[in-house]
Parts: C-alpha cells; sequence; structure tokens
C-alpha cells in the first residue's frame, strides 16, 4: 500500500496531545499536591491509587493516633479526592481514574461511619436521573460519581424516570439542582415536561442537563435548563450554587459555551 | 450451534475495495449491495416531540422520506438506502414500526416506479430487553423485540438490523474502571452469546419474510469507548483502551453473520472493516458525514472498504441547503459518486489509500482499523475462530501489538497516558487464562459480586 514518509505526517495531522503533554507523571504531580501531614497523606494517596483497602487502613491509622472519624471524612477523604479532581481537571489523568478514586473515597465515606454516630455534613443534594424512556445511564453514572466525588449528597432516580417521580423526589428532598441525562432526541423532550411541572409547581431550581442528543439550544428552551456539555460540569455548577449563583441566567452565562 | 468462521474470506489485506465484496447482497429495488458500486445510506432522526402519537411520528418519517427521494432524483444519484433506526416508541409498539415501514416504502416504490432510482428501506429495531434497573435480554420483552423485525419486515422494510446490548451492564462498569477482563467478558464473552441468540432468531424472521438479515454493531460498548475517548485533548478515556475495546467488537459484531445474517454490517461498526475480511460480506460505514452526529477521528479512513456511505443519523429539521435529510443525503451521495468513478477508472485503490493515509497515523484507533492492520487482527481472530473468548482475546493482543509497532516506527505518536494504558492493557490481557471456561467462571464470580444489576440468567448461565 502506500505509505507517508516518517517526515512528512506532520503536514497532514498533528497530535497535539502529545506536543502539549506535561512534563511532569501523574504520580509526581499527584505527590505535589498531597497533604503533609503524616496520618493524612496516606489516605489521600490511597484515594488517588484507588485502592479502597490502603484507604481504610490509613483511616483505622488515623483514627487510632486519635482523629475524629467525622473530621477525617472532610480532612482527609475530600483533601484527597480534592488532588484527584484537580489533576483530572489540570488534564493529568483520566477519568477511570477519577471513578476508582471516587469508589475508594466512597469506601472511606462508608468506614467513618461505621465508626461514629455523627451526621457527615454534605456540601449540597443534587437529584440525578435518567429521562423518561431513556435507559443509557452511564452518561449519569458519570455525573453521580463526580458529584458525589466533591462531597455531594446525590439523589439516584436511576433511568427511564418518569415525569410525575421526578419531580415528587425535587418535592421531597429539596435538592440545590436537579440533572437529567438522555441519549435520544426524542426521550429528551421529557425534560422539557420536568421543567414545566416544576414550574406548575412554584419550584424554581437549576435544572443541568446533557448528554448524547442533547444539545445547549435544546435545553436553553426550557426556564430552569441549564446545559452541561461534558459530565465535569455537573460538580462546577454546583459549585457555583453552593456558592451562590441560583440565577439561571446566571448560571447559563457562566457555563453556556456557544 | 451456530457455524463458526475459521478462516479468511480476503487472501490478503489488498484484495479490501470499497463497492466491493466477496459476497454482494440483493436488497429492495432493484438494489445490490457490495456488487461494484457504493451506495449512500441516509439516516435519521424524527424532531423532539414527533413520538407523541404514531399518526404524527408517520407523517414525520413521510417528510423525510420523500425529502430524500426527490433531492437523490433532483441530483442524478443512481441509488439510495433509507435506514430508519427506530425511536423506542416504534420498537415497543410493533405496529407503529410497521405503519412507518409501510409509509416509507410506498413512497420510496413511487419514485422507483417513476425514476427507475435503486433504493431499500433498512429498519434498525431498537434494543427495548430492559427494564428500569437491568437488562432483561430473555425475559418478557423478547417477543416483542422480534414482532418488531417481523412487523418491519412485513410492511416494507428490506432489511434489518439492530444494535444489541448483550454484556452492555459489565462493560459500561468495566469501562470506567480500566478492567480489562471485564471489557473483554462484556463484549467478547457476553455480547457474544447474547447475539448468537438473537441473530438466529433475527435470521429466522428474514428468511420467513424473505427480507435481509443485515448485521449489528457493537454500538452499546465499542462506540461508547470511542464516544468517551473522544478527541484528542479529550482526558476520559485512553485512546489506546478505546481501540482495544474496538477490536474485541469484531470477534462480538461477527456472530450475526454466523447465526445466519448476510449483511450489509451497520454503519456505526468501525469494526467492520475486520468483519469484512473474514466474513466478505459487505458493509456500511459512516466518518466525515457522520460529523453532524458525533466526531471520531476517522473521518476518511473509514470508508477505505464500505459499501454504503452513511451519515449515522440527523435530526429532521431545517437548513439553508434544504432540510437536514436533503443536506446529508446528497454530501453523501456526492462521496459515493467520488468512490464509483475510482472504481470505474481503475484508480480505487489509490483512493482507498489516500482516504487511509489522511487518517492512519492520527490516532491508535484509525491506525488499527487501517485496512492492512485490520487484516491482520481479522486473521487473530480467524486463528481460533471456534472460541467466542479466545478470539476475542487473541484480537485484542493483536490490537496491542499492531499498536506498539507503530509507535516503533515513529510514525503513530501516542501521549504517555495513551503508551502507559496500553502496557496496562496488554499485561492485563497476558495475564488472562487461555481457558474459556475458567475466564467464564472467575468473571461470573467477580461480577456478581461486583455489578448488582448483572444477572448471569440474561445469558442462560
Amino acid at each position: 500500500m502506500l505509505d507517508l514518509k516518517l517526515e512528512d505526517i506532520d503536514g497532514i495531522l498533528v497530535r497535539y496531545n502529545v506536543a502539549l503533554e506535561k512534563e511532569m507523571t501523574p504520580d509526581e504531580a499527584a505527590e505535589e499536591l498531597y497533604p503533609k501531614d503524616d496520618l493524612i497523606y496516606p489516605v489521600a494517596k490511597a484515594i488517588y491509587e484507588g485502592e479502597e483497602d490502603d484507604v481504610v487502613d490509613a483511616l483505622q491509622a488515623a483514627i487510632d493516633a486519635g482523629k475524629k472519624p467525622i473530621d477525617l471524612i472532610d480532612d482527609a477523604l475530600m483533601v484527597g479526592m480534592g488532588v484527584v479532581t484537580q489533576l483530572y481537571d489540570d488534564g493529568i489523568i483520566f477519568l477511570p481514574n477519577v471513578m476508582m478514586s471516587a469508589d475508594a473515597m466512597l469506601a472511606g465515606i462508608e468506614f467513618c461511619k461505621s465508626q461514629t454516630t455523627e451526621v457527615p455534613e454534605p456540601k449540597g443534594k443534587v437529584v440525578c436521573h435518567v429521562a423518561e424512556g431513556d435507559v443509557h445511564d452511564i452518561g449519569k453514572n458519570i455525573v453521580a460519581a463526580l458529584l458525589r466525588a466533591n462531597g455531594y449528597e446525590v439523589i439516584d432516580l436511576g433511568r427511564d424516570v418518569p415525569v410525575d417521580e421526578v419531580i415528587a423526589a425535587v418535592e421531597k428532598e429539596k435538592p440545590i439542582m436537579l440533572t437529567g441525562t438522555a441519549l435520544m432526541t426524542t426521550t429528551m423532550y421529557a425534560f422539557k415536561e420536568v421543567n414545566d411541572k416544576l414550574l406548575e409547581k412554584g419550584i424554581k431550581l437549576p435544572f443541568a442537563c446533557g448528554g448524547g442528543a442533547v444539545n445547549q439550544d435544546f435545553v436553553s428552551q426550557y426556564e430552569l435548563g441549564v446545559y452541561g456539555e461534558e459530565a465535569a460540569d455537573a460538580p462546577k455548577i454546583a459549585d457555583a450554587i453552593v456558592a451562590g449563583t441560583k440565577d439561571i441566567t446566571a448560571l447559563r452565562e457562566e457555563f453556556h459555551k456557544h | 450451534m451456530v457455524k463458526k468462521y475459521t478462516s479468511m474470506a480476503y487472501a490478503n489485506a489488498d484484495e479490501l475495495i470499497f463497492g466491493q465484496s466477496k459476497f454482494p447482497v440483493k436488497a429492495g429495488l432493484g438494489l445490490e449491495i457490495g456488487a461494484g458500486y457504493t451506495t449512500p445510506e441516509i439516516n435519521y432522526a424524527p424532531r423532539p416531540g414527533a413520538g407523541v402519537s404514531k399518526e404524527k411520528l408517520i407523517k414525520e418519517y413521510e417528510r423525510i422520506t420523500t425529502d430524500v427521494m426527490s433531492r437523490m432524483v433532483q441530483i442524478g444519484a443512481p441509488s439510495i438506502v433509507l435506514e430508519t433506526e427506530h425511536v423506542q416508541q416504534m420498537s415497543n409498539n410493533p405496529e407503529w414500526g410497521g405503519a412507518v415501514a409501510h409509509a416509507q416504502k410506498t413512497i420510496m416504490e413511487e419514485y422507483h416506479d417513476e425514476y427507475g432510482i435503486k433504493c431499500a428501506l433498512r429498519h434498525t429495531i431498537g434494543d427495548i430487553r430492559e427494564t428500569r434497573d437491568y437488562l432483561d435480554l430473555r425475559g418478557d420483552k423478547y417477543s416483542t423485540f422480534m414482532e418488531a423485525f417481523e412487523e418491519a419486515a412485513n410492511n416494507g422494510a428490506d432489511m434489518l438490523a439492530v444494535e444489541s446490548m448483550g454484556g452492555k451492564e459489565i462493560f459500561d462498569y468495566s469501562i470506567l474502571r480500566n478492567d480489562t477482563a471485564g471489557i473483554l467478558f462484556g463484549i467478547g464473552v457476553l455480547g457474544s452469546m447474547d447475539m448468537e441468540m438473537v441473530w438466529k432468531d433475527i435470521s429466522d424472521v428474514a428468511k420467513k419474510t424473505g427480507t435481509v438479515s443485515s448485521g449489528d454493531t457493537d454500538c452499546a460498548q465499542a462506540n461508547t469507548a470511542m464516544f468517551i475517548a473522544g478527541g484528542l485533548l479529550d482526558k476520559n478515556l485512553a485512546h489506546t483502551t478505546a481501540i482495544v475495546a474496538r477490536a474485541i467488537s469484531a470477534a462480538r459484531s461477527l456472530c450475526a453473520y454466523e447465526a445466519g445474517a448476510v449483511g450489509p454490517g451497520k454503519d456505526c461498526g468501525y469494526e467492520n472493516s475486520i468483519i469484512k475480511a473474514i466474513a466478505g460480506v459487505p458493509i456500511a460505514q459512516e466518518g466525515k458525514t457522520s460529523t453532524c452526529a458525533h466526531s471520531d477521528l476517522m473521518g476518511n479512513i473509514v470508508m477505505q472498504c464500505c459499501d454504503l456511505w452513511s451519515n449515522e443519523s440527523v435530526e429532521y429539521h431545517g437548513e439553508f441547503g434544504g432540510t437536514t435529510v436533503q443536506c446529508w443525503s446528497e454530501t453523501l451521495a456526492y462521496d459515493c459518486s467520488m468512490m464509483n468513478v475510482a472504481l470505474k477508472t481503475g484508480k480505487a485503490k489509490d483512493l482507498r489509500d489516500i482516504l487511509v493515509l489522511s487518517d492512519k497515523y492520527r490516532d491508535p484507533q484509525g491506525y488499527v482499523i487501517a485496512y492492512d492492520n485490520a487484516y491482520r487482527v481479522a486473521q487473530a481472530i480467524a486463528k481460533d475462530g471456534e472460541n467466542n473468548y479466545l478470539r476475542a482475546k487473541n484480537a485484542a493482543i493483536e490490537c496491542c501489538n499492531i499498536i506498539e509497532e507503530g509507535t516503533n516506527s515513529g510514525k503513530l505518536r501516542l501521549t504517555r497516558f495513551e503508551t502507559n494504558a496500553l502496557a496496562k492493557v496488554k499485561a492485563d490481557l497476558e495475564a488472562l487464562t487461555d481457558d474459556a471456561d475458567q475466564f467464564m467462571s472467575d468473571n461470573l464470580t467477580k461480577f456478581k459480586q461486583e455489578v448488582a444489576v448483572f444477572r448471569p440468567e440474561n445469558y442462560g448461565l
């Protein structure tokens, strides 16, 4: 077959990801971000490495040394996860690393809860769902994992969720935000129904939507809609709400990219 | 038992070419696919809200069909395939799908009678075998699922297809955790088992109705990996991992043909070049003309040996140049015209190689599906063709070897992340047993514990 000469390839394409690659390895970058405290460092490192057993062992060691289990959630687990999310945001590690770290962090939270009667305080509560008629949930699962990894309590309604069930969950849970994902144009229409029924009940909360065929133009058509182009936008939108930006227009200005 | 492929339909990679297949397929009104020419295949989605009633949906598809057929006649295109991918309302209500097929075929027949345009209608049934909480592959919905094929076939569909979901519950869990064994188990083992059952039944429907049992793609898994991997700057999944999933998917999607399908394989099966090399069936592909649906880093290379050239899917609405289906079908038709001229003038291999080289070194995914490398993956599959597990594992290992050779040549350049991910996948694969029963047993035990929605009974286990 015809082939290109090695020196001709750059004129055909540029692998920008290779050209832009960071000098540091992910492990080196993580090392720079870990907390220095001797008891917290192993927890953070175990979270970065996604090793659930090591997380629990490190937490146990910290508790044995006098740390309060409930404090370790914010002071160790969330700090470790903060390292992971920063490395992900900086383009240094990949999503599967984040997912494995999130699994390890959740195992750590469960362990801390089992060691105390105190109840941890999440940053806020978010209700997540996949549109009625749609069973594709990998996007929602990523959104839920990233929200949990960022300290939010997630009420996961699952997939193919009837509109009325979404409304009932919002009324019951009073979240700071609702998320909706959909793969197909025919199912994402349910988002508008959710929007309309929430407004009928006088509920005005940000409704972050994304996935497959969902686009910014569609989401902008209903009053509560905020479009998230990537799953990683969900915790950022939640953070903006917690920080005080509850107005939908302001959120759109910040997160609508097109 | 199905008859497994253990040899290659093509004697060498260079024989693979667009517009020609070893076993052309006649379909619809005067069309023959893979018989020396390429044909555009337009795919579309109704506008949001069109599925609220049967009448509204039929009207939407009538508009789409008329728009496409009229544009093809306006520009002098000799042939066209329409692919209707069922929205869930149609697959869940087979009578709706049948009514849409009937409405579309009626219009297509009018155009064929009036102008002689060769045309065929593919209906791709939605895999509705799910409940809210889990896959229900052998459960209550199976009969509705099969009824949807029969209704479509009895009412005008010429070709039957699906993008089946077997193994997806394990794959979705595994791909987000870099679990190589889980990816192999989900696609190569569970996916293959489900395909063998589904495609035997679909092929029976096709025989009974005089239609074409056309094929499946691993959209639910390999395309999910490709989609998550994204572009060069995305950090969601290493592209090396995504192409290993793709290589495994070829071993899985081949099962349709072993169970009776004859092609053309569906457009979004980027594994189709590998399958064509083994089975000799015609294939549909999508690339630069599917940017309306997604970006894939393989815009030109996938055209290398396509028989139908597709746009993947576009929402029906207006553009400056007409409706979307008119604009995209016209673009597809001009692409096909170019390929057909190349075939007629003896320049097809030159054009093929130019298409391949414009993307071959862009990304490890394109590198492996380039026809020379695709042929090698195909050989790895056929070598142990009788064993679904081993052939999927062979494909994955050969994929890793091909990428390593590419990087050693200096022409395929990877990031450190991609290189590390490749090394991990290869080490994981080489550590796996060669004993299919042992692999099955190990993974059943593991995933029954780790994945709450995994139900072995879905696979007859």
